[in-house]
C-alpha cells in the first residue's frame, strides 16, 4: 500500500518559471499591502471626500499623488484599501469554496449513491435544514434535531446499530452543482443581493455558494479515478473503516486538481467582486473597492486615472493568478 | 449548372437585406421626428390622483390641463382651461368664493364640452375612498363645495373654507378629468363633497364608491395608452417602463382654435419622447450622438465640460437659471435617538453645506436657512443665520441632548432611554443610488461624524423603492432634492401630522408646527403670510426635522437645431410644448 501524501502536500514542491515568480511576487506584495494597509502612511483615509479637490488628476493637488475620484476621495488610498477588500473577501471565499466543493465532490465521487446514513443523522440533518431555512414552525426543526441527537446518543450508549436510509450523495452534489451552473453566476449573485441586500459576510457566503460547484466537479472526477487504485482496494482488504479510507487515503489524492483550480477561482471571484462594486451592489459604499473606483468614471469620464489604476491592478492580479494556476510540481 | 440556382437565392438575400435596411432606416427616420428629452427615472404612475414624482407631473401636464397654469417665463398664473383668471369674492370672514368660467372652445376628445360638472367631479374624486388620493386630499381639504349652475354650465364657483390668497392659485392648479368617461353611471353625483370629505375612515364600504374606485383604477392600469382620457394636447402612445414614454400630438385639439394661442396652450412638437436614462455619462453620450435633444438638470461638471469643449459648444445650446429645488437631509423623528431637536440640531452641524455647494455645483446655487428660496426676498427670513459646519458645536449640542461620549475610544455616544434602557447614537442614511450629488453629501456627513465617534451606515437605495422606503420609515436619515415653486406655501404634505405615512417622511409633528402650517395655508393676506412664513422658517431651524443645505441652479442643455425652448426656474425647468426642430439641411447630391 502506498504511503498516503499529507493533505498539505499539494501545496509543496512547485517548480517556478520566471513569469510565475513575478506573478507570485506581485500577489505576495498585494497580500502584504492589504495586511499592513492601516499602518501605511497614507495622506488620506479612503472614504474621506476632499471637497476642495474633486476629480483632480495625479500629482496636481496637495498630496493626492494618484489624484481623486469624482467624490474627492484619494485614489491611492482607495487602491490600497481596495486591495485589502479584495484579499479579505476573495481569498476566504475561494478557500471556503474549495473546502466545501472539495469535500462535497470527494464524498460524491467516493460513495456515489450507495451511502447509507443512520436514521438519527437524517433527523438531525432534516431538522437543521428546516430551522436554518426558517420554514413554517421553525421550532419543529429544532425538535427534529433534538430527537435525532437523542436517538444517536441512545444507540451509542446501548451499542446498538440504528436503521439506515440511503443517501444519494452523488445525485445531490451533482444535481445541486448543475442547478447552480445553469444560471450565470453574476445573475445569481445580483438576484440575491438585490432582493435581500447583503453585508460583507453575506456577500462572502453568496460568493462561496456560487464558486464551489466547479471545485466539486473536479474533485469528484479525480475521486472516481482514485477510488479504483490498488491502494484503496488494499485499505479495504485490511479492514479499515470506509470513512478513514476516504479521509486519510483517498481525499489527499483527490484534492490535487484544486492546485490549479484555486488560483483560477480567486481570479474569478476577484472579477466578480469588482463587477458587483462597479454595479453599485454588494459592499457598502464606504468600503473601498477597485470596482467601485472604476464605476466613478461614469460620473467623470475625463478622469482617466480612476480607470487606469484600478484596471491595471485588476489585470495584473488576475493574470498573476492565471499564471500561478499553470504551475507544475517537481513530480509532475 | 450551379450559377442559375445561386442567382435567385442571392437576389432573395439582397432583397431581404434591402428591406431590412429600409425598415431600419424608416423607423429611425420616424423616431427622429420626436423631440427626445432625458428623464432620470420612470414616472411610476400616470394616475393624476397619485403623482409620485416630477416625471409623473410632467407627463400629466401634457395629457391633461388645469384651469390656470404658471407661466414659466414670468412666473405669473395665466388662464388655461379657464377663459380668464378667476373672480374672487370674500363671504363673511371665513369663506371665499372663487368663480371660474371655462373657455367656450374647451372640449374633450369626443367633442363634448368641458363643463363645471367635470371640475366638481374631479374635486369629488380627490376625496373618494379607495383611490390613492392621500396627498391631494390633504392639499385640497379647504374646498367646501363646487357650485355649478345648469343655466351656465361652463361657469362654476369653488367655495373655500378660509380666505387665503393662495387658494386662488391652488383651486386652479389640478388636472381636470372627464366625468362622463370615468363615471358614466354617475355614481359620484349621488354624494355631496361634504359627505365624501367627512366620511369616517372606519365607515362601511359603499358599493357604488367601491365600484367607481375599481373602475378608475382599472382605467389607469388597463387602458391602452392612446385611450387615456384627457383634455391636454398629447396622447400617450407607448410607455415602456424604465425605457421611454412616447407621446403624440392630438390631430384635433380644442386649443388649436385659439388665435393667437397663449404660450402655455401651444403644442408644437408632433411627437415627444421622454427617454429614461438614469446614468449621466450615458445620457451625455446620447446627447452628443444626437439621440437626445434636451438634457434638463445636467450636473455642474458635465455642463461646464460640454460648455467649454469646442466641439460640443458648437453643437449644443446651454441655459442656466435659478431653481426652487432645495437639497435637504431629513431625520426620522420617530426614532428615539432622533426624537429630540437638540440631537437633530447637533447633527445638522455636520453638513458642510458651503463646501458641498462649491464642490458639487462649482459655486453656483444659493445657501439657505430654510425651504423658502433666498430669491423670494419677501418671504425669506434673512434674520436667521445659515446653519454652520461646526463639529465642535455639534458635540456640545449632543451633550445638551443628554448624550455622553463613552470613555473608551470609538465607543460612541450613549444616553439613558425609557425604562432603564440605554440609547446609542448610530445612524443609517439613505439616498437615491447612483446620484453623485447625494453620494457626495452622504460621504461628507459620514466623514464629518466619524471623528465624533458617531457611526453612520450609508444605504444607497434604488430609485424605484426609495420613496416607498421613506414612506414606511425604514431609515434614520435621508438625503434628497425637494422640488418646490414660488407660488404655494402649503407644507401640509411633508411637514404636517396629516402627511405622516404619505409625504411627511420625517414623521415630524408638533402642535405648534401644525398650527403654523395651517395658518400659513389659510393666511388672509400676503403680509400676514410673510410674517408666518418667517416664523415657520425660524421654528424649522429650531426643530430641525430637515436640514436645508442649498438651492440648486437649473442647467439645461439642448441640441442647437432646436428653437423655441423656453427655460425657467419653475419645475421642470423648460417648456417642452414650444420646442421646434429646425429642418435638416438636405445633403448635396
Amino acid at each position: 500500500m502506498g504511503r498516503p501524501p499529507h493533505p498539505l502536500a499539494v501545496l509543496t514542491a512547485f517548480r517556478f518559471t520566471w513569469w510565475q515568480r513575478l506573478a507570485l511576487g506581485w500577489l505576495v506584495l498585494l497580500v502584504l499591502v492589504a495586511a499592513v494597509a492601516p499602518l501605511l502612511p497614507l495622506p488620506y483615509p479612503p472614504g474621506l471626500p476632499d471637497l476642495a479637490n474633486m476629480a483632480v488628476p495625479p500629482f496636481s493637488a496637495a498630496r493626492h499623488w494618484l489624484g481623486t475620484d469624482p467624490q474627492g476621495r484619494d485614489v491611492l488610498s482607495i487602491l490600497v484599501y481596495g486591495a485589502r477588500t479584495a484579499v479579505l473577501l476573495t481569498l476566504p471565499a475561494a478557500l471556503l469554496a474549495a473546502l466545501v466543493g472539495g469535500l462535497a465532490g470527494a464524498a460524491a465521487g467516493f460513495w456515489e449513491n450507495s451511502a447509507r446514513v443512520p436514521l438519527a443523522y437524517w433527523l438531525v440533518g432534516t431538522g437543521g435544514t428546516w430551522w436554518v431555512l426558517q420554514l413554517p414552525l421553525p421550532m419543529l426543526g429544532l425538535g427534529l434535531m433534538l430527537i435525532g441527537a437523542l436517538l444517536a446518543l441512545l444507540a451509542r450508549l446501548q451499542n446498538r446499530p440504528l436503521p439506515t436510509w440511503p443517501l444519494p450523495v452523488d445525485a445531490l452534489v451533482v444535481g445541486t452543482a448543475t442547478a447552480l451552473d445553469t444560471i450565470p453566476r453574476l445573475i445569481v449573485v445580483v438576484a440575491v443581493v438585490a432582493s435581500i441586500g447583503l453585508s460583507a459576510p453575506g456577500l462572502l457566503a453568496v460568493m462561496v455558494l456560487t464558486a464551489w460547484p466547479p471545485m466539486a466537479r473536479l474533485v469528484r472526477a479525480q475521486m472516481l479515478r482514485v477510488r479504483q487504485l490498488p491502494f484503496i482496494e488494499a485499505a479495504r482488504a485490511a479492514g479499515l473503516p470506509e470513512r478513514q479510507i476516504w479521509f486519510r487515503h483517498a481525499l489527499p489524492h483527490a484534492l490535487h486538481p484544486l492546485r490549479t483550480a484555486l488560483p483560477l477561482s480567486v481570479a474569478g471571484l476577484l472579477g466578480l467582486e469588482s463587477t458587483l462594486s462597479f454595479l453599485g451592489i454588494g459592499l457598502p459604499p464606504e468600503v473601498a473597492s477597485w470596482g467601485r473606483l472604476l464605476a466613478t468614471v461614469r460620473d467623470e469620464p475625463s478622469a482617466w486615472w480612476a480607470l487606469l489604476f484600478p484596471s491595471l491592478l485588476l489585470t495584473l492580479s488576475i493574470l498573476s493568478l492565471n499564471t500561478l494556476s499553470r504551475m507544475s510540481t517537481s513530480r509532475a | 449548372m450551379l450559377v442559375p440556382k445561386k442567382n435567385p437565392s442571392g437576389v432573395l438575400l439582397w432583397l431581404i437585406f434591402s428591406s431590412l435596411l429600409a425598415c431600419s432606416c424608416s423607423s429611425k427616420g420616424s423616431s427622429h421626428e420626436a423631440i427626445r428629452i432625458r428623464w432620470v427615472h420612470d414616472p411610476e404612475t400616470i394616475n393624476p390622483m397619485a403623482l409620485t414624482n416630477q416625471a409623473a407631473i410632467e407627463v400629466n401636464n401634457l395629457l391633461h390641463l388645469s384651469l390656470i397654469q404658471a407661466n414659466l417665463t414670468n412666473h405669473q398664473y395665466v388662464p388655461a382651461l379657464a377663459a380668464a383668471l378667476p373672480e374672487v369674492r370674500l363671504v363673511g370672514d371665513s369663506l371665499m368664493h372663487i368663480t371660474y368660467e371655462l373657455r367656450p372652445v374647451a372640449a374633450w376628445d369626443d367633442g363634448r364640452p368641458i363643463l363645471g360638472s367635470d371640475v366638481a367631479f374631479t374635486v369629488k374624486l380627490m376625496f373618494c375612498p379607495g383611490l390613492p388620493n392621500e396627498v391631494v386630499r390633504n392639499q385640497y381639504h379647504f374646498i367646501k363645495a363646487v357650485i355649478t349652475d345648469p343655466a351656465t354650465p361652463r361657469r362654476f364657483t369653488i367655495v373655500c373654507r378660509g380666505q387665503a390668497p393662495e387658494y386662488v392659485k391652488a383651486t386652479g392648479d389640478f388636472c381636470i378629468l372627464p366625468a362622463a368617461t370615468l363615471d358614466p353611471a354617475g355614481r359620484l353625483s349621488r354624494f355631496t363633497l361634504a359627505e365624501l370629505q367627512h366620511r369616517a375612515p372606519t365607515a362601511p364600504a359603499d358599493t357604488a364608491l367601491q365600484a367607481l374606485a375599481r373602475q378608475y383604477q382599472q382605467g389607469y392600469a388597463g387602458h391602452p395608452p392612446g385611450q387615456l382620457p384627457g383634455c391636454g394636447p398629447y396622447e400617450l402612445v407607448t410607455w415602456e417602463k424604465d425605457r421611454f414614454l412616447h407621446l403624440r400630438r392630438k390631430s384635433h385639439w380644442w386649443a388649436d382654435q385659439l388665435h393667437p394661442a397663449p404660450l402655455m396652450l401651444r403644442a408644437k412638437p408632433q411627437q415627444l419622447e421622454y427617454v429614461i436614462i438614469p446614468d449621466v455619462a450615458t445620457a451625455i453620450l446620447a446627447l452628443r450622438r444626437g439621440e437626445l435633444d434636451v438634457f434638463p438638470q445636467m450636473p455642474a461638471r458635465e455642463f461646464e465640460r460640454l460648455r467649454t469643449a469646442p466641439a460640443t459648444r458648437a453643437a449644443l445650446q446651454f441655459y442656466t437659471t435659478d431653481s426652487y429645488n432645495v437639497v435637504t437631509a431629513g431625520f426620522n423623528t420617530s426614532r428615539p435617538v432622533l426624537a429630540d431637536a437638540a440631537t437633530r440640531r447637533a447633527l445638522s452641524r455636520c453638513f458642510d453645506a458651503g463646501r458641498l455647494m462649491k464642490a458639487t455645483q462649482l459655486g453656483a446655487g444659493q445657501r439657505t436657512v430654510g425651504f423658502i428660496s433666498p430669491s423670494d426676498t419677501a418671504n425669506y427670513n434673512r434674520a436667521l443665520a445659515l446653519i454652520p459646519f461646526d463639529p465642535i458645536q455639534a458635540a456640545a449640542l449632543l451633550r445638551q441632548g443628554g448624550w455622553r461620549r463613552a470613555a473608551a475610544p470609538t465607543a460612541g455616544w450613549f444616553r439613558p432611554g425609557p425604562a432603564g434602557t440605554s440609547q446609542q447614537l448610530r445612524l443609517t442614511m439613505r439616498y437615491r443610488a447612483g446620484d453623485p450629488l447625494l453620494t457626495t453629501i452622504a460621504l461628507q456627513f459620514q466623514a464629518a461624524t466619524a471623528p465624533l465617534d458617531i457611526p453612520v451606515s450609508l444605504l444607497p437605495t434604488e430609485a424605484g423603492s426609495f420613496s416607498e422606503v421613506l414612506r414606511v420609515g425604514d431609515f434614520d436619515m435621508y438625503a434628497q432634492v425637494l422640488k418646490g415653486n414660488p407660488f404655494m406655501f402649503n407644507f401640509t404634505p411633508f411637514l404636517h401630522s396629516k402627511g405622516i405615512g404619505v409625504g411627511n417622511f420625517t414623521r415630524f409633528t408638533t402642535p405648534a408646527s401644525d398650527r403654523l402650517i395651517e395658518a400659513i395655508a389659510t393666511a388672509s393676506s400676503n403680509a400676514s403670510r410673510q410674517r408666518l412664513l418667517r416664523q415657520f422658517q425660524a421654528l424649522m431651524q429650531q426643530e430641525m426635522p430637515m436640514v436645508p443645505l442649498f438651492f440648486l441652479p437649473s442647467r439645461t442643455v439642448a441640441d442647437k437645431r432646436l428653437s423655441g425652448l423656453n427655460v425657467g426656474s419653475l419645475k421642470p425647468g423648460y417648456l417642452a410644448t414650444t420646442i421646434v426642430r429646425a429642418a435638416r439641411a438636405t445633403p448635396a447630391p
